[in-house]
Protein backbone atom coordinates (compact mmCIF):
# COMPACT_ATOMS: atom_id res chain seq x y z
CA UNK A 1 0.00 0.00 0.00
CA UNK A 2 0.93 3.69 -0.53
CA UNK A 3 1.78 4.91 2.63
CA UNK A 4 1.04 8.75 3.73
CA UNK A 5 3.72 11.03 5.31
CA UNK A 6 1.33 10.46 8.27
CA UNK A 7 1.47 6.97 8.28
CA UNK A 8 5.33 6.75 8.24
CA UNK A 9 5.42 9.12 10.79
CA UNK A 10 2.86 6.37 12.72
CA UNK A 11 5.10 3.93 11.77
CA UNK A 12 8.50 5.29 12.49
CA UNK A 13 8.29 7.40 15.12
CA UNK A 14 7.76 4.84 18.20
CA UNK A 15 10.98 2.93 17.09
CA UNK A 16 12.92 6.28 16.27
CA UNK A 17 11.76 7.35 19.92
CA UNK A 18 13.30 4.11 21.63
CA UNK A 19 16.61 4.15 19.63
CA UNK A 20 17.33 7.68 19.87
CA UNK A 21 16.04 8.52 23.78
CA UNK A 22 17.77 5.32 25.03
CA UNK A 23 20.56 4.57 22.61
CA UNK A 24 21.50 7.37 19.87
CA UNK A 25 21.20 10.50 22.33
CA UNK A 26 23.29 8.84 25.21
CA UNK A 27 25.82 7.71 22.89
CA UNK A 28 26.53 10.72 21.10
CA UNK A 29 26.32 12.98 24.55
CA UNK A 30 28.85 9.94 26.14
CA UNK A 31 31.08 10.21 22.45
CA UNK A 32 31.38 13.84 23.74
CA UNK A 33 31.85 13.43 27.13
CA UNK A 34 34.87 11.04 25.84
CA UNK A 35 37.05 14.48 24.19
CA UNK A 36 36.99 16.68 27.52
CA UNK A 37 37.96 15.34 31.14
CA UNK A 38 34.24 15.09 32.10
CA UNK A 39 33.58 12.59 34.77
CA UNK A 40 30.12 12.05 37.15
CA UNK A 41 31.64 12.45 39.65
CA UNK A 42 32.88 16.36 39.38
CA UNK A 43 31.59 19.05 38.76
CA UNK A 44 33.70 20.86 36.24
CA UNK A 45 35.63 19.38 33.26
CA UNK A 46 37.21 20.91 30.33
CA UNK A 47 38.05 19.98 26.69
CA UNK A 48 41.21 16.94 26.28
CA UNK A 49 41.05 16.15 22.85
CA UNK A 50 42.01 12.99 22.02
CA UNK A 51 43.76 12.76 25.74
CA UNK A 52 41.42 9.71 26.74
CA UNK A 53 41.74 7.73 23.81
CA UNK A 54 45.77 8.47 23.56
CA UNK A 55 45.95 7.08 27.25
CA UNK A 56 43.63 4.03 26.39
CA UNK A 57 45.88 3.13 23.54
CA UNK A 58 49.17 3.17 25.09
CA UNK A 59 47.62 1.75 27.98
CA UNK A 60 49.89 -2.20 28.13
CA UNK A 61 47.05 -3.45 29.59
CA UNK A 62 44.09 -2.35 27.24
CA UNK A 63 46.56 -3.84 24.79
CA UNK A 64 46.51 -7.08 26.20
CA UNK A 65 42.68 -7.07 26.52
CA UNK A 66 42.40 -6.44 22.73
CA UNK A 67 44.91 -9.12 22.10
CA UNK A 68 42.23 -11.73 24.26
CA UNK A 69 39.55 -10.61 22.46
CA UNK A 70 41.02 -10.67 18.61
CA UNK A 71 42.11 -14.43 19.50
CA UNK A 72 38.57 -15.10 21.19
CA UNK A 73 36.90 -13.68 18.51
CA UNK A 74 38.73 -15.00 15.81
CA UNK A 75 39.06 -18.42 17.51
CA UNK A 76 35.20 -18.94 19.06
CA UNK A 77 33.35 -17.24 16.29
CA UNK A 78 34.27 -19.65 13.54
CA UNK A 79 34.20 -22.36 16.13
CA UNK A 80 30.97 -21.76 16.82
CA UNK A 81 29.73 -21.00 13.31
CA UNK A 82 31.58 -24.73 12.78
CA UNK A 83 29.59 -26.66 15.25
CA UNK A 84 26.44 -25.07 14.85
CA UNK A 85 26.15 -25.42 11.29
CA UNK A 86 27.14 -29.16 11.60
CA UNK A 87 24.47 -30.11 14.23
CA UNK A 88 21.97 -27.93 11.64
CA UNK A 89 23.01 -30.19 9.10
CA UNK A 90 22.36 -33.11 10.87
CA UNK A 91 19.00 -31.67 12.15
CA UNK A 92 17.81 -30.62 8.42
CA UNK A 93 16.40 -33.63 6.61
CA UNK A 94 12.59 -34.40 8.12
CA UNK A 95 12.40 -36.93 11.08
CA UNK A 96 10.15 -37.86 13.42
CA UNK A 97 10.33 -35.26 16.53
CA UNK A 98 12.36 -32.92 14.87
CA UNK A 99 11.05 -29.86 16.14
CA UNK A 100 11.09 -31.34 19.52
CA UNK A 101 15.06 -32.03 19.14
CA UNK A 102 15.68 -28.60 18.09
CA UNK A 103 14.05 -27.14 21.06
CA UNK A 104 16.25 -29.21 23.44
CA UNK A 105 19.37 -28.33 21.60
CA UNK A 106 18.56 -24.60 22.60
CA UNK A 107 19.01 -25.46 26.10
CA UNK A 108 22.60 -24.45 25.90
CA UNK A 109 21.42 -21.46 24.77
CA UNK A 110 18.85 -20.27 27.11
CA UNK A 111 21.11 -20.28 29.92
CA UNK A 112 22.10 -16.36 30.97
CA UNK A 113 25.74 -15.49 30.17
CA UNK A 114 25.88 -15.06 33.70
CA UNK A 115 24.17 -18.19 34.97
CA UNK A 116 26.71 -20.08 32.62
CA UNK A 117 29.94 -18.20 34.43
CA UNK A 118 28.14 -19.49 37.65
CA UNK A 119 27.72 -22.88 36.21
CA UNK A 120 31.36 -23.54 34.90
CA UNK A 121 32.59 -21.90 38.48
CA UNK A 122 31.86 -25.24 40.21
CA UNK A 123 32.08 -27.75 37.23
CA UNK A 124 35.44 -26.84 37.21
CA UNK A 125 36.04 -26.62 40.90
CA UNK A 126 37.82 -29.80 42.24
CA UNK A 127 35.11 -30.68 44.60
CA UNK A 128 31.90 -30.57 42.73
CA UNK A 129 32.98 -30.84 39.08
CA UNK A 130 32.57 -32.98 36.36
CA UNK A 131 36.32 -32.84 35.32
CA UNK A 132 37.70 -33.77 38.31
CA UNK A 133 35.04 -36.90 38.45
CA UNK A 134 35.94 -38.20 34.66
CA UNK A 135 39.97 -37.67 35.81
CA UNK A 136 38.82 -39.95 38.91
CA UNK A 137 38.05 -42.65 36.66
CA UNK A 138 41.02 -42.77 35.20
CA UNK A 139 43.07 -43.00 38.15
CA UNK A 140 44.17 -39.23 37.65
CA UNK A 141 45.19 -36.89 40.48
CA UNK A 142 42.82 -34.00 41.23
CA UNK A 143 43.47 -31.36 38.71
CA UNK A 144 43.59 -27.75 39.23
CA UNK A 145 40.95 -25.76 37.85
CA UNK A 146 42.00 -25.04 34.48
CA UNK A 147 40.29 -21.46 34.67
CA UNK A 148 42.91 -20.40 37.40
CA UNK A 149 45.66 -21.52 34.79
CA UNK A 150 47.53 -18.79 32.67
CA UNK A 151 47.95 -20.64 29.39
CA UNK A 152 44.39 -22.86 29.79
CA UNK A 153 42.24 -19.97 31.17
CA UNK A 154 41.61 -18.18 27.63
CA UNK A 155 40.86 -21.48 25.74
CA UNK A 156 38.66 -22.54 28.44
CA UNK A 157 36.58 -19.35 28.23
CA UNK A 158 36.40 -20.11 24.50
CA UNK A 159 35.32 -22.96 24.84
CA UNK A 160 32.47 -22.24 27.72
CA UNK A 161 31.58 -19.64 25.33
CA UNK A 162 31.07 -22.00 22.07
CA UNK A 163 29.11 -24.30 24.18
CA UNK A 164 26.53 -21.66 25.15
CA UNK A 165 26.52 -20.17 21.45
CA UNK A 166 26.75 -23.10 18.87
CA UNK A 167 23.27 -24.04 19.79
CA UNK A 168 21.82 -20.66 19.57
CA UNK A 169 24.01 -20.78 15.65
CA UNK A 170 22.36 -24.22 14.74
CA UNK A 171 18.80 -22.60 16.08
CA UNK A 172 19.85 -19.58 13.43
CA UNK A 173 20.87 -22.10 10.82
CA UNK A 174 17.99 -24.72 10.83
CA UNK A 175 15.52 -22.85 9.00
CA UNK A 176 18.14 -21.42 6.29
CA UNK A 177 18.75 -25.14 5.38
CA UNK A 178 15.07 -26.40 5.29
CA UNK A 179 14.30 -23.75 3.07
CA UNK A 180 16.48 -25.44 0.44
CA UNK A 181 14.10 -27.77 -2.25
CA UNK A 182 14.45 -31.20 -1.61
CA UNK A 183 15.34 -31.25 -5.13
CA UNK A 184 18.62 -30.20 -5.01
CA UNK A 185 19.72 -33.02 -2.67
CA UNK A 186 18.42 -35.53 -4.39
CA UNK A 187 20.42 -34.08 -7.33
CA UNK A 188 23.54 -33.97 -6.10
CA UNK A 189 22.93 -37.68 -4.33
CA UNK A 190 21.68 -38.73 -8.05
CA UNK A 191 24.79 -37.07 -9.07
CA UNK A 192 27.41 -39.33 -6.92
CA UNK A 193 27.87 -36.87 -4.42
CA UNK A 194 29.15 -38.18 -0.70
CA UNK A 195 27.93 -36.39 2.20
CA UNK A 196 31.11 -34.28 2.36
CA UNK A 197 30.03 -32.79 -1.50
CA UNK A 198 26.81 -32.23 -0.60
CA UNK A 199 27.69 -29.94 2.56
CA UNK A 200 30.35 -28.16 -0.18
CA UNK A 201 27.77 -27.55 -2.90
CA UNK A 202 24.19 -27.58 -2.04
CA UNK A 203 24.44 -26.77 2.12
CA UNK A 204 27.11 -24.50 2.33
CA UNK A 205 25.97 -22.39 -1.23
CA UNK A 206 22.51 -22.21 0.60
CA UNK A 207 23.20 -21.01 3.71
CA UNK A 208 26.49 -18.38 3.03
CA UNK A 209 24.00 -15.21 3.20
CA UNK A 210 22.85 -16.60 6.92
CA UNK A 211 26.18 -17.36 7.57
CA UNK A 212 27.28 -14.08 6.97
CA UNK A 213 24.73 -12.35 8.71
CA UNK A 214 24.88 -15.00 11.93
CA UNK A 215 28.75 -14.34 11.54
CA UNK A 216 27.83 -10.51 12.05
CA UNK A 217 26.08 -11.55 15.32
CA UNK A 218 28.72 -13.41 16.70
CA UNK A 219 31.67 -11.15 15.77
CA UNK A 220 29.78 -8.01 17.80
CA UNK A 221 28.94 -10.09 20.76
CA UNK A 222 32.27 -11.95 21.14
CA UNK A 223 33.72 -8.13 21.07
CA UNK A 224 32.30 -7.04 23.42
CA UNK A 225 32.82 -10.41 25.69
CA UNK A 226 31.71 -9.04 29.70
CA UNK A 227 29.42 -11.46 31.39
CA UNK A 228 30.81 -15.09 31.37
CA UNK A 229 34.18 -13.94 31.91
CA UNK A 230 33.61 -11.44 34.80
CA UNK A 231 32.39 -14.28 36.80
CA UNK A 232 34.66 -16.72 35.61
CA UNK A 233 37.76 -15.08 35.63
CA UNK A 234 37.31 -11.71 36.26
CA UNK A 235 39.99 -11.05 33.83
CA UNK A 236 42.26 -13.22 35.22
CA UNK A 237 45.06 -14.85 36.04
CA UNK A 238 46.74 -11.61 35.50
CA UNK A 239 45.44 -10.08 32.23
CA UNK A 240 45.13 -13.51 30.55
CA UNK A 241 41.88 -13.21 29.97
CA UNK A 242 41.31 -9.65 30.53
CA UNK A 243 38.86 -7.91 27.12
CA UNK A 244 38.53 -4.29 26.49
CA UNK A 245 34.91 -4.78 28.08
CA UNK A 246 36.39 -5.72 31.08
CA UNK A 247 38.69 -3.15 31.26
CA UNK A 248 36.66 -0.57 30.41
CA UNK A 249 34.23 -1.59 33.20
CA UNK A 250 36.61 -1.77 35.60
CA UNK A 251 38.12 1.78 34.96
CA UNK A 252 34.19 3.27 34.84
CA UNK A 253 33.35 2.09 37.70
CA UNK A 254 36.06 0.03 39.99
CA UNK A 255 38.65 2.76 39.46
CA UNK A 256 36.57 5.37 38.84
CA UNK A 257 38.70 6.70 36.14
CA UNK A 258 35.46 7.69 33.95
CA UNK A 259 36.90 9.08 31.02
CA UNK A 260 39.16 6.22 30.13
CA UNK A 261 36.44 3.21 30.54
CA UNK A 262 34.35 5.51 28.68
CA UNK A 263 36.70 6.06 25.97
CA UNK A 264 37.55 2.30 25.79
CA UNK A 265 33.78 1.51 25.52
CA UNK A 266 33.97 3.73 21.92
CA UNK A 267 36.93 1.56 21.23
CA UNK A 268 34.75 -1.21 21.64
CA UNK A 269 31.91 0.09 19.27
CA UNK A 270 34.32 1.75 17.11
CA UNK A 271 35.55 -1.99 16.17
CA UNK A 272 31.90 -2.84 15.96
CA UNK A 273 31.13 -0.98 13.66
CA UNK A 274 34.50 -1.22 11.58
CA UNK A 275 33.19 -4.88 10.90
CA UNK A 276 29.66 -4.08 10.55
CA UNK A 277 31.40 -1.78 7.72
CA UNK A 278 32.49 -4.76 5.82
CA UNK A 279 29.50 -6.61 6.55
CA UNK A 280 27.11 -4.18 4.86
CA UNK A 281 29.61 -4.41 2.15
CA UNK A 282 29.37 -8.08 1.62
CA UNK A 283 25.89 -8.22 2.40
CA UNK A 284 24.65 -5.70 -0.29
CA UNK A 285 27.20 -6.80 -3.27
CA UNK A 286 25.84 -9.89 -2.99
CA UNK A 287 22.67 -9.51 -2.96
CA UNK A 288 22.52 -6.92 -5.92
CA UNK A 289 24.23 -9.72 -8.21
CA UNK B 1 18.78 -49.14 1.70
CA UNK B 2 21.39 -46.82 2.32
CA UNK B 3 19.08 -43.90 3.10
CA UNK B 4 17.71 -45.57 6.22
CA UNK B 5 21.77 -45.92 6.59
CA UNK B 6 22.06 -42.40 6.70
CA UNK B 7 19.50 -41.63 9.00
CA UNK B 8 20.79 -44.29 11.86
CA UNK B 9 24.26 -42.40 11.46
CA UNK B 10 22.34 -39.06 11.91
CA UNK B 11 20.56 -40.06 14.98
CA UNK B 12 23.28 -41.37 16.61
CA UNK B 13 25.45 -38.86 16.17
CA UNK B 14 22.97 -36.26 16.36
CA UNK B 15 22.53 -38.05 20.06
CA UNK B 16 26.16 -38.21 21.33
CA UNK B 17 26.49 -34.20 20.68
CA UNK B 18 22.90 -33.42 22.17
CA UNK B 19 24.53 -35.54 24.97
CA UNK B 20 27.27 -33.94 25.35
CA UNK B 21 25.97 -30.40 25.13
CA UNK B 22 23.41 -31.44 27.88
CA UNK B 23 25.87 -32.91 30.32
CA UNK B 24 26.73 -29.78 32.25
CA UNK B 25 23.27 -28.85 32.55
CA UNK B 26 22.21 -32.41 33.83
CA UNK B 27 25.25 -32.41 36.24
CA UNK B 28 23.88 -28.80 37.45
CA UNK B 29 20.30 -30.28 37.43
CA UNK B 30 21.03 -32.92 39.73
CA UNK B 31 23.48 -30.15 42.21
CA UNK B 32 20.25 -28.70 42.74
CA UNK B 33 18.34 -32.16 43.98
CA UNK B 34 21.67 -32.71 46.30
CA UNK B 35 22.68 -35.27 44.05
CA UNK B 36 26.45 -34.55 44.74
CA UNK B 37 30.05 -36.21 43.13
CA UNK B 38 32.19 -37.64 45.26
CA UNK B 39 35.44 -36.74 43.48
CA UNK B 40 37.73 -38.27 46.55
CA UNK B 41 36.74 -41.77 46.56
CA UNK B 42 38.27 -44.38 44.08
CA UNK B 43 36.22 -44.43 41.91
CA UNK B 44 34.33 -41.38 42.12
CA UNK B 45 30.89 -42.19 43.25
CA UNK B 46 27.54 -40.23 44.10
CA UNK B 47 26.61 -39.01 47.25
CA UNK B 48 23.37 -37.54 49.06
CA UNK B 49 19.61 -38.86 48.55
CA UNK B 50 18.05 -36.58 46.05
CA UNK B 51 15.71 -33.50 47.71
CA UNK B 52 14.00 -30.46 46.95
CA UNK B 53 15.62 -28.72 50.31
CA UNK B 54 18.16 -26.91 48.10
CA UNK B 55 15.43 -24.86 46.26
CA UNK B 56 14.20 -23.60 50.06
CA UNK B 57 17.76 -22.35 50.35
CA UNK B 58 17.83 -20.20 47.57
CA UNK B 59 16.15 -17.70 49.99
CA UNK B 60 18.18 -17.91 52.62
CA UNK B 61 21.59 -17.31 50.53
CA UNK B 62 19.42 -14.11 48.84
CA UNK B 63 16.60 -13.14 50.51
CA UNK B 64 15.39 -11.54 47.89
CA UNK B 65 15.51 -14.02 44.97
CA UNK B 66 11.74 -14.60 44.43
CA UNK B 67 11.63 -11.07 44.37
CA UNK B 68 14.06 -10.85 41.67
CA UNK B 69 12.73 -13.64 39.72
CA UNK B 70 9.25 -11.61 39.76
CA UNK B 71 11.14 -8.60 38.58
CA UNK B 72 13.04 -10.59 35.74
CA UNK B 73 9.60 -11.96 34.64
CA UNK B 74 7.63 -8.60 34.72
CA UNK B 75 10.21 -6.38 33.04
CA UNK B 76 11.37 -8.98 29.87
CA UNK B 77 7.43 -9.77 29.19
CA UNK B 78 7.40 -5.85 28.77
CA UNK B 79 10.01 -5.17 27.04
CA UNK B 80 9.34 -8.03 24.86
CA UNK B 81 6.05 -6.51 24.31
CA UNK B 82 7.38 -2.94 23.53
CA UNK B 83 10.16 -4.48 21.17
CA UNK B 84 8.32 -6.22 19.28
CA UNK B 85 5.12 -3.74 18.87
CA UNK B 86 7.54 -0.67 17.62
CA UNK B 87 9.75 -2.99 15.83
CA UNK B 88 6.40 -4.87 13.88
CA UNK B 89 5.51 -0.92 13.08
CA UNK B 90 8.69 0.35 11.62
CA UNK B 91 9.33 -3.16 9.88
CA UNK B 92 6.06 -2.77 8.32
CA UNK B 93 7.29 0.89 6.94
CA UNK B 94 10.52 -0.15 6.02
CA UNK B 95 9.00 -2.88 4.28
CA UNK B 96 6.26 -0.83 1.94
CA UNK B 97 7.65 2.99 1.97
CA UNK B 98 10.46 1.87 -0.62
CA UNK B 99 12.66 4.32 1.07
CA UNK B 100 16.24 5.09 -0.88
CA UNK B 101 18.87 2.12 0.16
CA UNK B 102 16.25 0.56 2.13
CA UNK B 103 18.49 -2.85 1.40
CA UNK B 104 21.34 -1.41 3.59
CA UNK B 105 18.91 0.51 5.69
CA UNK B 106 17.88 -2.98 6.74
CA UNK B 107 21.34 -4.18 7.47
CA UNK B 108 22.51 -1.32 9.12
CA UNK B 109 20.04 -2.50 11.59
CA UNK B 110 21.42 -6.04 12.21
CA UNK B 111 25.27 -4.02 12.72
CA UNK B 112 23.18 -2.34 15.52
CA UNK B 113 21.97 -5.52 16.95
CA UNK B 114 25.61 -6.82 17.21
CA UNK B 115 26.95 -3.53 19.20
CA UNK B 116 27.44 -5.71 22.18
CA UNK B 117 26.02 -3.34 25.45
CA UNK B 118 29.39 -2.23 27.11
CA UNK B 119 29.94 -0.27 23.98
CA UNK B 120 26.94 2.14 24.80
CA UNK B 121 26.04 1.77 28.49
CA UNK B 122 28.23 3.94 30.33
CA UNK B 123 26.80 7.49 28.66
CA UNK B 124 23.50 5.78 29.51
CA UNK B 125 23.76 4.61 32.59
CA UNK B 126 25.50 8.11 33.36
CA UNK B 127 22.37 10.23 31.73
CA UNK B 128 19.52 8.49 33.33
CA UNK B 129 21.66 9.24 36.63
CA UNK B 130 21.84 12.77 35.94
CA UNK B 131 17.93 12.87 34.75
CA UNK B 132 17.49 10.87 37.87
CA UNK B 133 15.54 7.44 36.79
CA UNK B 134 17.48 5.47 38.56
CA UNK B 135 16.32 2.30 40.02
CA UNK B 136 13.23 2.99 38.03
CA UNK B 137 11.30 -0.49 36.64
CA UNK B 138 10.16 1.77 33.53
CA UNK B 139 13.61 2.66 33.03
CA UNK B 140 14.74 -0.42 32.89
CA UNK B 141 12.12 -1.93 30.66
CA UNK B 142 11.88 0.78 28.29
CA UNK B 143 16.26 0.19 27.82
CA UNK B 144 15.79 -3.38 27.33
CA UNK B 145 13.04 -2.90 24.78
CA UNK B 146 15.30 -0.34 22.84
CA UNK B 147 18.49 -2.76 23.48
CA UNK B 148 16.54 -5.43 21.55
CA UNK B 149 14.53 -3.56 18.66
CA UNK B 150 17.32 -4.14 16.51
CA UNK B 151 17.29 -7.14 15.83
CA UNK B 152 13.63 -7.60 16.08
CA UNK B 153 13.11 -5.10 13.41
CA UNK B 154 15.53 -6.82 11.20
CA UNK B 155 13.84 -10.51 11.57
CA UNK B 156 10.84 -8.88 11.14
CA UNK B 157 11.30 -7.09 8.17
CA UNK B 158 12.61 -10.46 6.80
CA UNK B 159 8.93 -11.70 7.40
CA UNK B 160 6.70 -9.15 5.99
CA UNK B 161 8.79 -8.26 3.11
CA UNK B 162 8.07 -12.05 1.72
CA UNK B 163 4.10 -11.47 2.16
CA UNK B 164 2.17 -10.74 -1.14
CA UNK B 165 0.98 -7.24 -1.16
CA UNK B 166 -2.34 -8.01 -2.98
CA UNK B 167 -4.22 -8.62 0.38
CA UNK B 168 -3.52 -5.04 1.47
CA UNK B 169 -4.23 -3.32 -1.66
CA UNK B 170 -7.70 -4.93 -1.66
CA UNK B 171 -8.40 -4.21 2.08
CA UNK B 172 -6.76 -0.74 1.28
CA UNK B 173 -9.64 -1.08 -1.93
CA UNK B 174 -12.10 -1.63 0.43
CA UNK B 175 -11.69 1.79 2.50
CA UNK B 176 -9.50 -0.18 5.04
CA UNK B 177 -6.96 2.63 6.91
CA UNK B 178 -3.42 1.75 7.79
CA UNK B 179 -4.36 0.21 11.24
CA UNK B 180 -7.02 -1.91 9.92
CA UNK B 181 -4.25 -3.48 7.15
CA UNK B 182 -1.70 -3.87 9.69
CA UNK B 183 -4.25 -5.42 12.60
CA UNK B 184 -6.36 -7.52 10.30
CA UNK B 185 -4.32 -8.34 7.10
CA UNK B 186 -0.61 -8.02 7.88
CA UNK B 187 -0.55 -9.21 11.67
CA UNK B 188 -2.30 -12.18 11.09
CA UNK B 189 -0.76 -13.53 7.84
CA UNK B 190 3.15 -12.88 9.96
CA UNK B 191 1.69 -14.02 13.62
CA UNK B 192 3.60 -17.07 13.83
CA UNK B 193 6.99 -14.85 12.95
CA UNK B 194 5.99 -12.03 15.85
CA UNK B 195 5.24 -14.54 17.88
CA UNK B 196 8.46 -16.21 17.38
CA UNK B 197 10.52 -13.04 17.45
CA UNK B 198 8.56 -12.31 21.00
CA UNK B 199 9.87 -15.30 22.73
CA UNK B 200 13.70 -14.80 21.32
CA UNK B 201 13.59 -11.13 22.57
CA UNK B 202 12.19 -12.38 26.09
CA UNK B 203 14.81 -14.60 26.18
CA UNK B 204 17.31 -11.84 25.57
CA UNK B 205 15.98 -9.80 28.39
CA UNK B 206 15.32 -12.12 30.60
CA UNK B 207 19.34 -12.75 30.62
CA UNK B 208 20.40 -9.25 30.00
CA UNK B 209 23.00 -8.40 32.18
CA UNK B 210 25.02 -4.90 32.08
CA UNK B 211 21.71 -3.20 30.51
CA UNK B 212 19.92 -3.37 33.79
CA UNK B 213 22.88 -3.70 35.96
CA UNK B 214 24.24 -0.43 35.14
CA UNK B 215 20.60 1.22 35.45
CA UNK B 216 20.19 0.21 39.41
CA UNK B 217 21.49 0.93 42.26
CA UNK B 218 20.51 -2.24 44.05
CA UNK B 219 16.80 -1.13 44.59
CA UNK B 220 15.28 -2.76 41.32
CA UNK B 221 17.39 -6.44 40.45
CA UNK B 222 16.74 -8.63 37.95
CA UNK B 223 18.17 -12.54 38.05
CA UNK B 224 21.09 -12.31 36.20
CA UNK B 225 22.46 -8.81 38.21
CA UNK B 226 21.82 -10.79 42.01
CA UNK B 227 23.96 -13.40 40.73
CA UNK B 228 26.93 -11.20 39.70
CA UNK B 229 26.37 -9.62 42.81
CA UNK B 230 27.72 -13.17 44.88
CA UNK B 231 30.93 -12.94 42.68
CA UNK B 232 31.47 -8.96 43.07
CA UNK B 233 31.13 -9.10 46.66
CA UNK B 234 32.78 -12.35 47.20
CA UNK B 235 29.85 -13.73 49.12
CA UNK B 236 30.08 -17.00 50.08
CA UNK B 237 27.81 -19.35 47.58
CA UNK B 238 26.97 -23.08 48.04
CA UNK B 239 26.74 -25.10 45.13
CA UNK B 240 23.47 -26.95 45.81
CA UNK B 241 21.70 -23.48 46.31
CA UNK B 242 23.22 -22.03 43.74
CA UNK B 243 22.59 -24.78 40.93
CA UNK B 244 18.83 -24.64 42.58
CA UNK B 245 18.99 -21.41 41.65
CA UNK B 246 20.06 -21.68 37.93
CA UNK B 247 17.53 -24.77 37.86
CA UNK B 248 14.92 -22.18 38.48
CA UNK B 249 16.26 -19.56 36.27
CA UNK B 250 16.39 -21.52 33.39
CA UNK B 251 12.71 -23.96 33.92
CA UNK B 252 10.76 -21.00 32.48
CA UNK B 253 12.73 -20.17 29.57
CA UNK B 254 12.84 -24.35 29.09
CA UNK B 255 8.87 -24.69 29.11
CA UNK B 256 8.46 -21.47 26.77
CA UNK B 257 10.38 -22.86 24.18
CA UNK B 258 8.94 -26.24 24.44
CA UNK B 259 5.90 -24.78 24.45
CA UNK B 260 6.13 -22.81 21.36
CA UNK B 261 8.96 -24.84 19.92
CA UNK B 262 7.04 -25.35 16.68
CA UNK B 263 6.66 -21.68 16.34
CA UNK B 264 10.28 -20.94 17.00
CA UNK B 265 10.45 -22.64 13.62
CA UNK B 266 9.75 -19.35 12.30
CA UNK B 267 12.76 -17.13 13.75
CA UNK B 268 15.01 -16.35 11.04
CA UNK B 269 17.29 -13.87 9.94
CA UNK B 270 17.56 -15.59 6.40
CA UNK B 271 17.15 -12.66 3.78
CA UNK B 272 14.63 -13.08 1.56
CA UNK B 273 14.84 -15.02 -1.65
CA UNK B 274 15.11 -13.59 -5.27
CA UNK B 275 15.21 -9.59 -5.70
CA UNK B 276 11.44 -9.04 -4.75
CA UNK B 277 12.18 -5.53 -4.05
CA UNK B 278 14.58 -2.76 -5.67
Amino acid sequence: MKLTRCDQLFLFAPLAILLGGWLVVPALLGLGATLTTYSPLTTTFKFAGWANYSAVIHDPEFGEAVRNVVLFTVIAVPLELAIGFGIAYLLRPPFRGRSWWRALMLLPWLVSPIASGVMWHFLFGSATGVIDFVFGWFGGNQAASPIGDLRLALPTLIAVEVWRVAPFVTFLLVPGLAAVPEERWEQATLAGASTFGRITRVALPAAKPLLLTVGMLLTGLSLGAFDTILILTGGGPGTATLTPALYSYERAFETNDWPIGAASAWLIAAGVIGVGAVYLRLSTRRSAS
Amino acid sequence: MSRRRDTVVRILLLSAITAAFLVPLLWTGLASLGVLPDNNSRPPSWTGPATLQHFSEIGGAEPAFWQELATSTTSALGAALITVTVSFLAAFGLARARLPGDRSLTQVFLVLASLPAMAYVLPLSDLIRRLHLLDSFATIVLAEAAVTAPLAVFVLHGAIVQLPTEWEEAAVLDGAGLLRVLARVVLPLIAPSVAATAIVVFVLDWNMLLVPLVLTSGEVKTVPVAMSDFFTFERELEWPAAAAALMVSLVPLAVLVALFHRVLERFTLQAPAGGDIG
